[in-house]
């Protein structure tokens, strides 16, 4: 990991209007992402966690412009990302790939998986003819299919191959950060090991720098360096992942992880269950999202919204009482 | 203990008749669970494991599913001699399923309440108000907030974790004695599976039914289950008590998937992998159906397959290589460290 900068994300926010009645009245927003911001060094790997609804998918696709922002900056070497017309976001894409959740439904059915790898060298102009059907053999086996595989179709492989190929069809491009957006979620427990296993290889190998979005705590704290953990749009806590696991600063970092069953039946931990759902994000709660369904809310925390501050160095919290937990 | 299981299933085969062949989904399959007691059923897809649940509720669709052979009995009937009338007493009534996706398996266009009250007037021969009160209840035992509201409510006005509570407290409504939960929190986020887990254990510890866990998440089963059959395949591999299974797995499968999964403040580099594919059953291949991924696998292994044996009081292993791991002369997680994946 080197200490530039790759990717610089600030204030970042969409909103999804919520229209109703014949004209499309706009009545309120779904403030999915609201005010998200990170940076991630070349090299490094971010885990982006949080329940369904919590905004990390969508923090993914609008750093990628899959989803234009509402507001707020994406700097991308330097660059920002937001302000790109449209010939520079196709040159800065390349650089930028993402990896699908479910590969059931994100590869082309009608494409072999050798077209639909050459289609990205073709559109980026960077291979053609025998040398792209060279660079395509030569991606299957970076991530553990066979050259002869680029005939097939997307049906004649399994769930696991399936997703070998999705990171292949990202890799094509040489990009340099990939956004993984829940990669091994829709696999089988022994398959999800291979392509965590694949994951991690290619980025020591190739020098990639990740943004992991999933839901799951114990994988991305597996492959992660650093942890930013989301609740209704924001991130509510975000260090180092070793730190978050071993002494969480945020009361829902806290309750998340004590809700995760642990495979080891003596080792019965204290569980905290909240109560309640996630609110929705079209209506969140005043003051701190969090507190109608956190144990140690006080007065305090249905006013004021806290912010996200350093609470140790490298250690981010937006709790007012983050302190409180230290050691607890 | 053999007399005190309510639900016993001996060597259940429920095969598929396809274009392709006979498909084995399920074959040769034996468990048994007691009244309290809750049976983790664990496999990946395609393993046979829904298929086990639905076949002992009889809910295999038939053509092209067929139950060709074996016995499950329910307090010592067997349920496939039964006819449909007598079959149709007992679903819902003595034997009850919870399914893993709730807002596919509510029926969106008649209110929570008319589903509960439904299984009740049904089978527990109340009218309507009686039943009305019933599914009140019920709704309020599930942890329902403001029952007499949500009753009359429709499952697309719930949450998820709400609706899973909605088919909990449905499937519960006659006190079953046998309570088959597919997967139960699989769709749901974690805080609320937690919620979801700590319910269902509740329920059991009041009303002392069994439960039947199928599922893939081996932390769930860990906090959950008494025992637990791991299936490979159509059939089950490992049989034993929980604290075993985790702390001395001897079917090479077992071991593999504990290894496999990323666990919480655990430092480690890589992985350990089970090499290959989960198999499709149009494909399982001859012999031990896991040789092919199987670090360990010796000739016999290819040939022929082994039969489902006790290796300890308790504890039944499918394995030709397990006694030596057992004697501690074979080390099934470093054979699994030294596969490249």
């Amino acid at each position: 990991m080197s200490d530039e900068v790759l990717l610089s994300v600030r204030d970042l926010k969409k909103h999804f209007p919520i229209k109703k009645g014949l004209f499309s009245r706009v009545v309120g927003h779904v403030k999915a992402v609201d005010g998200v911001s990170f940076d991630l060094k070349r090299g490094e790997v971010l885990g982006l966690v949080g329940e369904s609804g919590c905004g990390k998918t969508t923090t993914g696709r609008v750093i990628l412009r899959l989803i234009e922002a509402t507001s707020g900056q994406v700097f991308f070497e330097g660059r920002d990302v937001l302000a790109l017309g449209k010939s520079e976001l196709r040159a800065i894409r390349r650089k930028m790939q993402i990896v699908f959740q479910d590969p059931y439904s994100s590869l082309n059915p009608r494409l072999t998986v050798g077209s639909m790898i050459q289609e990205a060298l073709t559109i980026h102009k960077l291979a053609s003819g025998a040398k792209a059907k060279e660079r395509v053999a030569e991606l299957l086996t970076l991530v553990g299919l066979a050259p002869h595989h680029a005939r097939r179709y997307p049906h004649e492989f399994s769930g696991g191959q399936r997703q070998r190929i999705g990171v292949a069809r990202a890799l094509a491009v040489d990009p340099t950060l990939i956004i993984a957006d829940e990669p091994v979620s829709a696999l089988d427990v022994s398959i999800q090991a291979q392509i965590l296993n694949l994951l991690k290889d290619l980025k020591d190998r190739l020098g990639l720098t990740y943004v992991f979005v999933a839901h799951d705590l114990a994988v991305v704290e597996h492959i992660s360096d650093r942890v930013a953990v989301m609740y209704l749009g924001r991130i509510v806590e975000l260090a180092e992942s070793r730190a978050l696991y071993k002494s969480p600063r945020h009361p829902y970092t806290k309750a998340l992880l004590s809700a995760i069953p642990v495979p080891e039946p003596a080792r019965k931990t204290q569980r905290i269950v909240l109560t309640g759902d996630v609110p929705s994000p079209a209506r969140p709660p005043s003051g701190c999202p969090f507190h109608p369904r956190c144990f140690m809310a006080r007065p305090k925390c249905s006013t004021d919204v806290p912010v996200l501050r350093e609470v140790m160095p490298g250690h981010w919290s937006a709790c007012h009482f983050a302190e409180e937990l230290a050691g607890a | 203990m053999a007399e005190a299981n309510v639900l016993e299933v001996r060597n259940l085969q429920t095969h598929f008749v396809t274009d392709d062949g006979t498909l084995k989904a399920v074959d040769g399959v034996s468990f048994a669970v007691g009244p309290g007691e809750t049976l983790g059923i664990v496999g990946e897809s395609g393993c046979g494991k829904s298929v086990t649940s639905l076949s002992i509720l009889r809910l295999i669709p038939s053509p092209p599913g067929r139950i060709v052979g074996g016995e499950i009995l329910f307090k010592g009937t067997n349920l496939l001699k039964l006819s449909d009338p007598e079959m149709r007493k007992i679903r819902g009534n003595d034997i009850s399923m919870i399914f893993q996706e709730p807002m596919t398996s509510l029926n969106p266009v008649y209110t929570c309440g008319d589903q509960i009250m439904e299984a009740v007037m049904l089978h527990q021969k109340v009218g309507r108000a009686e039943a009305r009160t019933r599914a009140i209840e019920m709704l309020r035992l599930v942890g329902i907030p403001s029952p007499e509201q949500r009753v009359d409510e429709y499952p697309h006005q719930l949450s998820g974790g709400m609706r899973q509570r909605v088919m909990i407290a449905m499937a519960l409504s006659c006190q079953p004695e046998v309570l088959i939960a597919d997967e139960p929190t699989t769709a749901l986020d974690v805080t609320i599976q937690a919620q979801i887990l700590e319910l269902l254990n509740r329920l059991q510890r009041e009303m002392g039914m069994a439960i039947l866990l199928i599922t893939h998440d081996l932390g769930v089963v860990a906090e959950t289950c008494d025992r637990v059959a791991v299936m490979y395949a159509g059939h089950v591999v490992e049989y034993a008590g929980v604290d075993d299974i985790f702390a001395r797995p001897r079917m090479p499968y077992t071991v593999g998937l504990l290894g496999s999964i990323p666990k919480l403040g655990e430092e480690k580099e890589r992985l350990r992998v089970i090499p290959g594919n989960v198999p499709n059953p149009s494909e399982f291949p001859a012999g031990c159906k896991f040789h092919p991924r199987c670090p360990v696998a010796i000739d016999r292994c290819k040939v022929e397959n082994p039969p489902l044996v006790p290796i300890r009081p308790g504890h039944d292993v499918r394995c030709w290589r397990a006694g030596e791991a057992e004697a501690g002369t074979l080390d099934m997680g470093r054979a699994f460290e030294e596969v490249v994946s």
